[in-house]
């Protein structure tokens, strides 16, 4: 049986309705050139959005009924149901791909609107000087930092090593805890399951920087912030990967191991943990490798580190100095990656 | 009936035993039969016709929905927590897909069978005591496969794979072995080598073994006794040789044909 409570019929109009309310507010926007207190004027704009979505959904279902299948149906229809009635046209011929092309149109020039989007500025002579001015410092690198910059770096990388290492004994306890596979047994089981599965996501959708201006006012600026903010990302998103794992282990030996009589410990131990060991290692290594990009971009809210000297270079337009730094950070990204890579290799 | 319940030889007796899934489906609809130690019991049947689920009632993998289960003369139906892990320590199993840890060495793997007596701790250290040590290598000697004690088990063949997981069982020193589908996923020649040391460990050891098969040719060759279950029911019980042609087709359906292994 599958999980999906939603029918298909639902889905399909739940998601014309988006669309149609989407193209025609936009379109409205576009063809009105609203102020921005009338952009502002949430209650009123919600109130014509859900409008023009109910407006939609009644599209939706004349369309199908009349036999005009709509881009929420060719999406959303069951198999059975996905051969198309008589001759089959050209995608561009039929309503859906036309809705579709329609749908990306508009979104594309509401996009180019929305983002400022200036070819005057692109082309302006005097502004592409000062950026090439700029590029050229940069890539004059001030070497004589390099030792500062090789000490803030290593700083750095030892602070996305120690949350790694925190972050892995925590998340591999809570892999277990919210694997459905061993949770489902009992109503306590589940709840757990339920309670830490929306705790890692919750905590895995705040981004780190944010973790660690919090972590800063906590403990103070500095690379313990940063490391902070890192491991509590990781443990989150190491249990996630984890738990995954361990969902998809084969269920055999798991029998096998409880036909002897084991206690729940020892079949985890026994039977699970041995067919995990290895993408759990692997998981690890390509986390701690992203912990070290993610440290220097923690940095720059007091995070410590790399990320640190870089904002204060940055702040004072030392553009030769900050060059250096990223060459360096670049470097060391580039090692990473080339041996996480290589290892993981290794242990497939 | 009743009075077999209480007769010494009786080691297992199962009564009315239901098993319904969650899903609805009945895999169980009152079976009823007795099993004498000493016994090789072979239960034949399609698959569907809950073999399987029987089994994994006895040691309680599966929760029975009704019906009793006698085991050594007490109830284990309504028996949960430590109840339930002593009762499969004394129940060895071994399965179709011999369920090994892979990655483990085959002592190692051997050695699980000794978990139910080792504290959680000692058992995660690795820490078996000294007879358990000799117990899983003189087993493993039994079945053959003593020289390959340091193999890990991914690398041995099915037949070797399934020999470890009788070794594994016996560690558990065991009153019954239960055996599903054995043979069903190793080639002809292989079946004969697995199926001779279960014949061995039951003749020599005295070791009751419950064994689901599908082959009857098997079935005449080891059992003592056989009982043929269908759609949840016991359909035949009684001695292997006297199943004749109108048995055969009663439990495997009308027209089948019987295939023989040698």
């Amino acid at each position: 049986m599958t999980q999906t409570s939603i029918g298909p019929a639902v889905r399909r109009t739940i998601f014309d309705a988006f669309v149609f309310a989407y193209v025609a507010f936009a379109l409205y926007a576009l063809a009105t050139n609203p102020t921005e207190e009338m952009l502002l004027d949430l209650e009123r704009n919600a109130a014509l959005a859900g409008s023009l979505a109910l407006v939609g959904a009644a599209a939706s279902l004349a369309f199908n009924k009349s036999g005009c299948r709509t881009l929420g149906e060719v999406l959303f229809a069951p198999a059975h149901k996905r051969q198309a009635a008589g001759e089959p046209k050209a995608w561009f011929k039929t309503f859906w791909g036309q809705q579709a092309v329609v749908t990306t149109l508009v979104t594309l020039v509401a996009g180019l609107i929305v983002t400022e989007f200036s070819l005057v500025a692109l082309l302006d002579r005097e502004r592409i000087s000062q950026a090439s001015k700029l590029l050229g410092q940069l890539f004059n690198p001030g070497w004589a930092i390099l030792p500062t910059v090789v000490l803030h770096m290593v700083q750095t990388v030892y602070m996305a090593f120690v949350a790694t290492a925190i972050a892995v004994p925590i998340a591999f306890a809570l892999s277990f805890l919210s694997a459905k596979n061993i949770m489902r047994s009992s109503a306590a089981g589940l709840a757990t399951y339920t309670i830490l599965r929306v705790i890692f996501n919750v905590s895995r959708s705040i981004e780190p920087i944010i973790w660690a201006i919090i972590f800063a006012l906590w403990v103070g600026f500095g690379p313990f912030a940063g490391m902070l903010a890192l491991m509590i990302q990781s443990i989150a998103s190491l249990a996630k990967q984890y738990s995954e794992y361990v969902e998809g282990v084969d269920e055999g030996p798991i029998e096998g191991i409880r036909s002897t009589g084991a206690t729940m410990l020892q079949t985890v131990w026994f039977a699970i943990v041995p067919q995990v060991t290895l993408p759990y290692i692997s998981y690890t290594i390509y986390r701690w490798d992203t912990n070290v990009r993610m440290a220097t971009i923690i940095g720059f809210v007091g995070g410590g580190g790399i990320g640190k000297l870089l904002i204060e270079y940055q702040l004072q337009g030392a553009w030769p100095e900050v060059g250096c730094i990223l060459l360096v950070v670049a470097f060391v990204v580039w090692v990473m990656d080339a041996f996480s890579a290589y290892v993981r290799e290794a242990i497939k | 009936m009743s009075a077999r319940v209480s007769n010494p030889e009786t080691i297992l007796s199962v009564r009315d035993l239901e098993k319904t899934y969650p899903n609805g489906v009945r895999a169980l609809k009152g079976v009823s039969f007795d099993v004498k130690r000493g016994e090789f019991l072979v239960i034949i049947g399609l698959s569907g016709s809950g073999k399987s689920t029987m089994l994994r009632c006895l040691n309680r993998l599966h929760d029975p929905t009704g019906g009793r289960i006698l085991f050594k003369g007490r109830d284990v139906t309504g028996i949960e927590g430590q109840g339930v892990l002593e009762l499969r320590s004394r129940i060895g199993m071994i399965f179709q897909h011999f369920n090994l840890i892979p990655r483990h060495t085959v002592i190692g793997n051997v050695l699980s069978g000794a978990l139910s007596r080792t504290s959680t701790l000692k058992s995660v250290l690795g820490l078996w005591s000294r007879e358990d040590r000799e117990k899983a290598m003189r087993y493993l000697r039994l079945v053959g496969i003593g020289d390959k004690a340091y193999y890990r088990a991914a690398q041995l063949s099915g037949g070797q794979q399934q020999r470890v997981a009788i070794a594994r069982a016996l560690t558990q020193s065991p009153d019954v072995l239960l055996a599903d589908e054995p043979v069903a996923s190793l080639d002809p020649a292989t079946c004969h080598t697995v199926m001779d040391y279960l014949k061995k460990v039951n003749q020599e050891l005295g070791l009751t073994i419950i064994c689901n098969l599908h082959f009857l040719s098997l079935v005449r060759q080891y059992a003592t006794r056989v009982i043929a279950l269908k759609g949840g029911e016991v359909v035949y019980e009684g001695d292997p040789n006297s199943i004749d042609d109108a048995w055969f087709q009663r439990i495997y359906g009308e027209g089948a044909k019987e295939v023989h292994i040698n």
